[in-house]
């Protein structure tokens, strides 16, 4: 028989490293001798879209487009560290030193422009558009390559660095501040449990992941997807088959991650709550969007045939066991 | 030793010759999504490779007069989109549906699955319970046996060195007939079969006049279960006969599996896969 339930899973989670551990990211974003801004940066791109939105927040500072922008990254000869790509810490982190090493550009750029237009102070002087001006009166002006004209030489460069804010925990009790931000995020899942088999299909999935501020939607969908995915293979599948400390499952033949059709379409909510110390608000959200997913599951599991699995991954043949023996034991106290 | 040489055959007396000259030291190739893996693990050591997977003699898929014939080197993708097979024998597609993904369905062929002899190989339970023959040629003779004689042991099977599975040949299926099958996989794709069944039936005024079943990955090759049909046979098309079949099946797979891992899970398991074949048989035997 096939029966059907439905779970939730919740969870928050804290970005960074935390726990008082120095937390560093570096920038350095350059005006070129062409004008043209280059960005160095040594966060690692593995698939989670880190190269693209941290281009967007320089593009967003300098009021250029992202095509304009040219990324230096995972360089160490010539790229500064920012730390990790891992504690889903490059967004929050990262971008914060990147925005304020092209803030510190702006800024450098406008006292350029001021001494350069004779103006009276930096007050209504916009950045936009690759050059500097007087909102009041556009015309006057003086473009990026104009500025770096006046360099010479010695380009102009200007680093940015940020050091993430959180304190050790108290050893004894546990106590204390030692993770920000945290990152909210809560799954809801439907699940079909073969109760003749064991074999637990996910038919409807559904997740709210509370992001700061949206700095890419389309990328956070696929970071959500992602997670989704492979929690869901963490929930069912992946199975190590640990015999007295030796991986039995030691190939993709037998150690099983989800195909395109064990994973269903996933409802995405991206809930806004900016964070104040964040880059325009913006949180990472790389692990969080796995957390919640087995949770949901299990919860969704019991919701179906009542049994509460404490054990993942949950096997056909594992759950199977568990509604027997349940059925079992319900039927010696008398329930049925 | 390694792989040395490789023949590519076009015409099957060309590839009969070969495997006369070569007859110890040559493997036949086809899709090879079983063979290359063993080369690699060196589990099998040819020196020589005749390749079959262009021999037009022995693709495609035949009805003549009221046998449908399958040559042995058709691809999983050929016998899912095969405009012959007519609706009774779903199951058959079924199976070829749920082998690997559609690039190994692409190349893999029936006979490689067949005589590879795996205990999970998905197209061996439908061909069981179809009665199939197996046509095999050498240079100077040909024979016929049937599939169930022909599976040995777990990867053995009763072909020499020097001969080939041609053909695959079974009755085409009747009106009041059906075949189903129905396979437990860990997951929906690229899963290899944990318990597979296929049931072929006959009804008649509401009655099983002939039943035939057939597990995979339940023993260690793929077989028929007698005891079991015997028991159905005749009985009418109804839930009790349905239940009486998953645990006659669920007895069978206590004792054949004794002492094994997999035992526990496989004989409650299995009655529900064997539920639905059944199902589906019928259903197809009546439409």
């Amino acid at each position: 028989m096939k029966k059907r339930g439905i779970g939730i899973g919740s969870t928050f989670y804290g970005t960074g490293y935390g726990n008082g551990f120095p937390d560093v990211s570096k920038a350095i974003v350059e005006l070129s001798q062409e004008g043209e801004i280059v960005l160095y940066v040594g966060a690692t791109e593995v698939g989670q879209g880190a190269k693209t939105i941290l281009t967007q927040m320089a593009a967003e500072v300098l009021g250029v487009s992202v095509e304009d922008i040219t990324l230096v990254c995972e360089d160490t000869s010539i790229t500064p560290d920012a730390g990790t790509a891992a504690a889903s810490r490059q967004t929050y982190n990262t971008g914060n030193a990147i925005k304020r090493a092209c803030e510190n550009l702006r800024d450098e750029m406008i006292k350029i422009a001021v001494k350069q237009l004779g103006l009276n102070s930096s007050i209504g002087v916009k950045v936009e558009n690759k050059k500097v001006y007087l909102n009041i009166f556009p015309d006057k002006k003086v473009s990026f390559k104009e500025i770096a004209n006046l360099q010479g030489e010695e380009t102009l460069k200007t680093e940015g660095i940020f050091t993430a804010q959180t304190t050790k925990m108290d050893e004894e009790t546990g106590q204390g501040a030692p993770y920000w931000p945290y990152t909210f995020s809560v799954y809801g899942v439907e699940v079909e449990v073969d109760t003749e088999t064991g074999l637990v299909e996910i038919t409807k999935a559904v997740c709210a992941q509370d992001v700061g501020k949206a700095i890419n939607p389309k990328l956070i969908e696929g970071q959500i997807d992602g997670g989704f995915a492979m929690g869901l293979g963490y929930a069912i599948f992946e199975d190590l088959g640990l015999h007295n400390g030796e991986i039995k499952h030691n190939r993709f033949t037998n150690y099983l991650i989800p195909t395109a059709l064990d994973v269903p379409d996933l409802d995405k909510i991206i809930i806004e709550a900016p964070e104040t110390t964040a880059p325009y608000g913006a949180k990472g959200i790389g692990e969080p969007v796995m957390i919640a997913v087995a949770p949901a599951i299990l919860n969704a599991i019991y919701n179906a045939v009542g049994v509460r699995i404490t054990e993942i991954p949950i096997t056909p043949e594992r759950l199977l066991k568990a509604i027997k023996d349940n059925g079992k034991n319900k039927l010696e106290e008398g329930k049925i | 030793m390694d792989v040395n040489k490789t023949y590519k055959g076009v015409a099957l007396q060309e590839v009969l010759t070969l495997l006369q000259q070569h007859e110890n030291t040559s493997k036949v190739i086809a899709g090879g999504t079983d063979l290359i893996i063993q080369l690699r693990e060196c589990k099998v050591t040819p020196q020589v490779l005749i390749d079959v997977s262009s021999l037009e003699e022995i693709k495609g898929i035949e009805i003549i007069e009221n046998r449908v014939s399958i040559g042995a080197a058709t691809t999983f993708t050929q016998l899912v989109n095969s405009p012959f097979l007519n609706n009774g024998l779903e199951g058959l597609k079924e199976a070829a549906k749920s082998v690997g993904s559609p690039q190994i369905r692409n190349i893999a062929t029936v006979g490689g699955n067949i005589c590879n002899a795996s205990p999970a190989a998905d197209i061996i339970p439908p061909l069981l319970v179809l009665d199939s023959e197996l046509y095999i040629s050498d240079i100077n003779k040909s024979r016929t046996i049937s599939l169930e004689k022909f599976l040995i042991d777990k990867g053995q099977v009763d072909l020499k060195t020097n001969e080939l599975l041609c053909h695959i040949q079974f009755n085409n299926i009747k009106n009041n007939q059906g075949l189903g099958f129905s396979k437990l996989g860990l997951r929906k794709s690229l899963a290899i079969a944990r318990i597979s069944v296929a049931v072929w039936v006959e009804v008649e005024e509401n009655t099983y006049k002939q039943v035939r079943i057939a597990t995979g990955a339940c023993s260690k090759l793929g077989v028929r279960e007698r005891e079991v049909e015997a028991l159905l046979l005749g009985k009418p098309v109804e839930e009790k006969t349905m239940q009486l079949g998953a645990e006659a099946l669920k007895t069978q797979l206590e004792k054949r599996l004794a002492g094994r891992k997999g035992m526990e899970y496989k004989r409650e398991a299995i009655q529900g896969v064997f539920k639905e074949a059944l199902t589906k048989a019928t259903y197809l035997s009546k439409t």
